[in-house]
């Protein structure tokens, strides 16, 4: 009697598991949100509150069972889609039509997050191999101003793209060099790089474009058209993409490839858990940290190449303003791996499409919304839903005997 | 169980997250004054270089950004008639002191004015460093200091002058203290890397200075809605000023309180328990946990301290001169970060601080618009010239600590090989 | 059987000078096919500098290295293994968060499709070599879950797979089990039987004598001989490693115990990996008797110092020191409830390098008089009480303003020794307290610690040095698995000790 009993309660664990359950508890209470959008927009306030109640119970359920990072993220999830149900409920179709139009902010979204990608998953290869880079910030700058400023003097976005790599591979090897060979704390040296691309981008604007600022005749980066007529809703999104953007698609799984399926990647997984190990079975720990770096900085100033000649044509003075930080914050949510890095990268662009559109509805509001991405890395490395955890040397210089 | 060589294991990977900065601030004492000169030479020189290969004459640069930071008033040599203090005497003095007008006084006040903010914010990355731990967000907190001091001091108009002061500067202190404190916290209790977490804490801290002086921001003034900027502090919220121009940004009594945090921030180290605690932790946690110090809790007051020195820092700036905040302000500031670039060249100690922010401050200054001569050197490339001399001084730190412990370990190796028998069984 | 075997591996005149210490001189040494050649030496002998040299790790100053008669110049280890040579190190150098097979591969992976790692190929090599010299473990499982036993052996497999036929092992059962050790004995039958040569470095008798076909003894960074396993003898090995009869006896009077200072209860703690290391351990110090702890290293007693004297969490059980409980305080607790604490590891915990001595005596003090008041602390009183211990104490080399770093060894440890025994301790807990020192160093703690206990203290002793224990403890305490095995008298021999360390002996109280 008792042992049926179990048996059969073993078969309902097994579609219920945490994991599922967590799942779940995301899926309801991201639906409690969207049923009070466009197109449905349901105007009760119950859809929200009683969904987003159901979301975190689910959530509540798995974290008991032990699911904790999934768990806490459908209750902090199931909150803030009750909390946003409860406010579009208030406000007035009209402005719900105008600020949300899914195609719209999904496009928006990929355009916000591809410098975040590239500079992400750059920052995945060095911080991988065990150099810390928190330079990726001015890594990105230095590639947004010698990208258009070679794209604007040749007369082609293809010189724009080489030269930001090489002005993103010029800081990564400054940064390799102090803090591989020298053995300088890859903090202060990353502290320097960005400052260094903060002060050199500043003062070659100004030398070079003077108070007029970048021309608008830019050489871009084309878009890549897509035959979608048939979809309306895939063509506005994925119909007039930029090349970038689909290249940061591409780079995604290259780089999984990379890291988790070839030799180099393990080698480089290797040398950022344990170098003296590398070491002792002949890898060159130096070349794999170097190559990594430069790796790193080269994607960083592609994403800030992205930024000055795919997507805004323009260049001003420290105009990467911090989205270098939000790369490694993406790095850190993402638990140093490509996906996890690029969800967390369409999350960040996702809150800054919306703030982008918010203005229309609450123009101050829409400010703190960028501070989002900041706020979900310090709750993840405190660790509230589950620590990220770094690979074991990184932040270590390597000292050969 | 090893041999009594060099170890060929490093510690085991697990042993936990690095700390950067405990590294640094062993060797940050070592070497006296001569490394820190050399870095920043070595800075200028390289600076020197960018400006010439774009054209332009460095020495002629440099000699106008110098006569920019007032500086050349204390090379007023020669022979001068001045009066003494607290009489109508007058004697002859081979040093102009009595120069309060001319432009180089009225330039050294504005360099000192920006001593003063550099001084806290160096002493905010100092501070930490001598914990083991690397505060990188000395901006977020000097911000959140400015905006609590410049809340305080806009909102209760018609409170005593001297208690306003007071009562400003205080919570803008226990603001950027409470700011870094979690920060501190974080590491203290789960262990948080403080890089990670200040790095964010200053990002928070932009948006939300963006959010509420911002339009429709709820602490921007009510006056002029389309102006991005607090209300005006009240008068008697501002700092009196002792030398110069109140109106034209005079020199203003922070300047005595940066002083006195100098003096606070080396007694405290030195003569006091806490200092005491605070720097075994910053050496060895280990051993600081073995001989009864509560490391979690120091974590956290250096942590605090740390931002009680950069909130104090970001209210004696609204306090003393901008008298408002604005979004603008916000976005352009780099006191903050300037401070790591002071903290490192100052080696951490009190004095080194106060050289090293004279330096940047007396280069923020002599590469403002308002001083340079747009005819020998542009100041909007003079402002990114300080940026980049910033970032080579940050980076060659990092290398000649690296040169002092080679140099340290070639001495010790010439010492061995003098007294061999003595160092034999030294592990 | 080795006698007419060719040499694989030849040495000459290997010379290598660290700063301040001639750690190899002139050293010879060969190594013939099939056999387990055992380099034997004390802690600081010079083994290690030479297998480092041997591996490439370290560049000899004078010297030549053959092998197969070739001479060979090794710039890093991948020279090395080039060579056939393999080493395991003592602290493994495994990636914890990768697979049994990913580790052993690393650097000379499979590959498919050119560019791809071929993981199933991986495994299959993997697993084909663990049969060939019958070794059991799972290609598949992750380093960080396996045990010390089966990572030592991914150590070697990783050395066979790139060819190895020389294989270093240094100090190969320091982290094992007595199990795990003979297990790894037959293997290393295994290999030698397939025509494997092993260099084994180790400073324990009984394993050389079990293992080793011939035994070279370095001493001081000298080669002192090269001998036959056959005729052998414990005394006759133990002579040419320390240059002198073992005789380590301290002058000991017979002392009246009084109360129980130091009271253990049941006690169970984990390990840093959360394995339980300390199992239900009870026992109590008298005040006036010195209580030693002898066990092989890795057997819960660093974990049980850690317990006891507040650093690590206590899961069941109590301490009391001197009547107070102090079960799961923190260290602040124990030093207040009168307990003195020399730690195993003077770096790492025992000094602040960067301190002064002066600051570093004032290490638990600090926050009372006449150290410091509300808070302010009095450098010059710190200094002035430092003077009267450095001299008490008999330190040399600096005084209360010199940096703790600037000290030799010796005395530094004598620094630590100054401090805890300063404070007036009731229980003094001593760990490890002369590794790494001088003969006169040492004679001085042992002195000490005799005169402490005279004085009425209890001291608990901590040791992995046989000969201390012997001399020094009143009762002995042997830990094996994390559990208290057997409680001995001093006269017990030192062979029945070694047995119950290994897990062999039956438990012995005497009442």
């Amino acid at each position: 009697m008792i042992a049926r009993a179990e048996r059969a309660g073993m078969g309902v664990d097994r579609v219920f598991t945490p994991r599922n359950l967590a799942i779940a508890g995301i899926v309801v209470s991201a639906l409690g949100f969207w049923v009070v959008l466009p197109p449905l927009t349901q105007r009760s306030i119950l859809w929200p509150i009683a969904l987003g109640i159901v979301g975190a119970l689910f959530g509540i359920a798995a974290v008991t069972r032990g699911v904790r990072r999934l768990g806490w993220s459908a209750v902090v999830l199931s909150l803030a889609c009750m909390g946003l149900g409860i406010l579009a409920t208030n406000s007035s179709v009209g402005h719900l039509d105008s600020v949300v139009v899914w195609s719209a902010l999904f496009a928006s979204m990929l355009r916000w997050a591809t410098p975040l990608t590239f500079a992400a998953i750059g920052g995945m290869f060095s911080e991988r191999s065990g150099v810390v880079n928190i330079a990726l910030e001015g890594m990105m700058l230095a590639g947004a101003f010698f990208g258009i400023l070679a794209a604007q003097k040749s007369g082609s976005w293809e010189f724009g793209l080489l030269a930001a790599m090489g002005a993103g591979a010029a800081l990564a090897l400054i940064h390799a060099f102090f803090s591989i060979q020298l053995r300088a704390d890859q903090i202060v040296s990353g502290t320097a790089i960005n400052f260094l691309a903060l002060g050199v981008t500043g003062y070659f604007f100004v030398d070079v474009y003077g108070e007029l600022g970048t021309p608008s005749e830019i050489p871009r980066i084309p878009d890549v058209h897509l035959p979608l007529d048939r979809f309306k809703f895939l063509d506005e999104v994925f119909g007039q993409l930029n090349l970038m953007i689909w290249l940061s698609f591409a780079l995604l799984f290259v780089s999984y490839i990379v890291m988790f399926k070839t030799p180099i990647g393990l080698r480089i997984r290797a040398v950022g858990e344990h170098p003296r190990a590398a070491d002792t079975v002949g890898i060159n720990v130096y070349l794999v940290r170097y190559v990594s770096v430069t790796v790193s900085g080269i994607l960083a100033a592609l994403g800030g190449a992205y930024l000055s000649i795919g997507f805004l044509g323009s260049f001003n003075e420290n105009m990467t303003n911090g989205r270098g930080f939000i790369a490694l914050a993406a790095l850190i949510f993402g638990a140093w791996r490509p996906f996890g890095a690029f969800s967390a990268c369409l999350l960040f662009g996702f809150s800054s499409a919306l703030a982008q559109r918010l203005p229309e509805y609450s123009g101050s509001a829409a400010t703190l919304f960028q501070a989002l991405p900041y706020v979900l890395t310090l709750i993840a490395v405190a660790g509230v839903i589950g620590r990220s955890i770094p690979p074991a040397a990184v932040g270590r210089p390597y000292q050969k005997q | 169980m090893s041999e009594q060589v060099p170890p060929v294991q490093q510690p085991a990977p697990a042993e936990g997250p690095p700390s950067s900065a405990a590294r640094l601030s062993a060797l940050q004492r070592a070497g006296g004054i001569v490394p820190p000169i050399l870095t920043a030479v070595l800075a200028f020189f390289v600076g020197g270089l960018v400006v010439l290969a774009t054209g332009h004459n460095p020495l002629t640069t440099y000699r106008e950004i110098f006569a920019g930071t007032g500086l050349n008033w204390f090379f007023q040599f020669g022979s001068y008639d001045i009066g003494v203090p607290f009489s109508d005497a007058r004697v002859w003095f081979p040093w102009n002191v009595n120069d309060v007008e001319s432009e180089a006084a009225f330039n050294l006040q504005q360099t000192l004015l920006a001593w003063v903010p550099l001084v806290f914010t160096g002493l905010a990355v100092a501070f930490a460093f001598r914990c083991g731990m690397f505060n990188i967000g000395g901006q977020g907190q000097y911000i959140v200091g400015a905006m609590v001091s410049v809340w305080v001091g806009s909102v209760w108009v018609d409170m005593n002058p001297g208690l306003h002061v007071v009562l400003a500067i205080t919570l803008a202190a226990l603001a950027g203290a409470v700011w870094a404190g979690i920060a501190g916290f974080l590491k203290a209790t789960v262990g948080a890397h403080e890089v990670i977490t200040t790095i964010m804490l200053n990002w928070i801290a932009y948006w939300i200075g963006n959010f509420a002086f911002g339009q429709g921001g709820p602490l921007q003034n009510k006056l002029n809605e389309s102006v991005p900027v607090s209300s005006d502090i009240a008068e008697g919220a501002a700092l009196p000023v002792f030398w110069g121009d109140p109106l034209l940004q005079g020199l203003h009594i922070g300047l005595l309180i940066a002083l006195a945090a100098l003096v606070a921030y080396w007694l405290t180290l030195t003569r006091t328990t806490l200092g005491y605690e605070v720097r075994a932790v910053g050496f060895n946690p280990e051993a600081a946990r073995y001989g009864g110090i509560n490391v979690a809790r120091s974590y956290i007051l250096a942590m605090g301290i740390a931002g009680l020195f950069a909130g104090i820092g970001g209210a004696v700036d609204i306090l003393g001169w901008q008298f408002r905040l604005g979004v603008i302000d916000i976005q352009s500031s780099v006191i903050g970060f300037i401070g790591i670039a002071v903290a490192l060249l100052g080696r951490n100690t009190a004095v080194g601080v106060a050289l090293s922010a004279l330096l940047f401050g007396a280069l923020l200054n002599g590469t403002s618009t308002r001083n340079l001569d747009p005819e020998v050197f542009a100041p909007e490339l003079a402002g990114n010239l300080t940026l980049m001399i910033q970032a080579l001084v940050v980076l060659f730190v990092g290398a000649d600590l690296l040169i002092l412990a080679v140099w340290a370990r070639a001495k010790r190796i010439g010492r061995g090989r003098h007294s061999g028998a003595a160092e034999e069984e030294r592990t | 059987m080795a006698e007419a075997a060719p040499n694989v591996l030849e040495l000459k005149g290997i010379t290598k000078q660290f700063p301040g210490v001639l750690a190899n001189d002139h050293i010879d040494f060969d190594l013939r096919r099939g056999e387990v050649h055992a380099l034997l030496g004390e802690n600081g002998a010079g083994k290690s500098t030479l297998m480092n040299i041997l591996y490439g790790l370290y560049s000899p100053d004078e010297g030549e290295i053959r092998v197969k008669g070739e001479a060979v110049r090794f710039h890093d280890p991948g020279d090395a293994i080039e060579h056939g040579i393999g080493m395991v190190h003592q602290h493994f150098m495994l990636i914890p968060v990768m697979t049994v097979a990913e580790n052993i591969v690393l650097a000379i992976e499979p590959r498919k499709a050119g560019i791809l790692l071929d993981t199933d190929s991986a495994v299959k090599k993997v697993e084909e070599l663990a049969n060939a010299f019958r070794f059991r473990i799972d290609p598949h499982a992750k380093v960080e879950n396996i045990s010390v036993g089966q990572q030592q052996r991914v150590e070697i497999l990783k050395a066979l797979y790139r060819g190895a036929d020389v294989l270093i092992l240094d100090e190969p059962t320091a982290v094992l089990t007595p199990q795990e050790a003979l297990e790894l004995f037959g293997i290393l039958r295994n290999l030698t039987r397939e025509g494997m040569s092993v260099i084994f470095i180790t400073h324990k008798l009984h394993e050389v004598l079990e293992i080793a076909d011939r035994i070279t003894v370095l001493r001081r960074g000298k080669k002192i001989d090269t001998v036959d396993k056959k005729g052998a003898t414990e005394e006759q090995l133990a002579r040419l490693m320390v240059g002198r009869e073992v005789l380590l006896r301290v002058e000991k009077p017979p002392h009246e115990t009084g109360e129980t200072l130091l009271k253990v209860e049941n006690i169970s703690v984990v390990d840093d990996r959360g394995l339980p290391a300390v199992r239900d351990v009870s026992f109590e110090v008298r005040s006036g008797e010195v209580v030693g702890i002898a066990g092989v290293d890795g057997n819960g007693q660093t974990e049980l110092i850690d317990a006891i004297t507040g650093l690590r969490r206590v899961d069941e059980g109590t301490v009391t020191v001197g009547g107070v409980d102090v079960t799961n305080g923190n260290a602040r607790k124990v030093l207040d409830a009168g307990m003195g604490h020399i730690p195993e590891d003077r770096h790492r915990r025992g000094l602040i390098l960067d301190f002064t001595l002066a600051e570093n005596i004032a290490l638990h003090d600090y926050k009372e008089e006449p150290d410091s008041r509300y808070g302010w602390l009095f450098p010059n009183r710190l200094i002035a009480r430092a003077r009267g211990l450095l001299e008490a104490f008999d330190v040399r080399g600096g005084g209360p303003i010199t940096k703790a770093s600037a000290l030799s060894g010796g005395n530094q440890q004598k620094v630590v020794v100054a401090r805890e025994v300063g404070r007036d301790p009731r229980v003094l807990l001593a760990a490890q307290p002369t590794r790494g020192l001088d003969v006169g160093a040492i004679e001085f703690v042992h002195r000490r610690l005799v005169e402490e206990r005279d004085q009425g203290r209890a001291i608990l002793l901590v040791s992995l040095e046989l000969d201390e224990i012997l001399s020094l403890s009143d009762r002995i305490l042997v830990m094996f698995e994390g559990r208290v095995v057997g409680e001995y008298t001093p006269d017990v021999s030192p062979e029945d000790l070694g047995v119950a360390m290994i897990g062999g002996g039956r438990e012995q109280v005497v009442a």
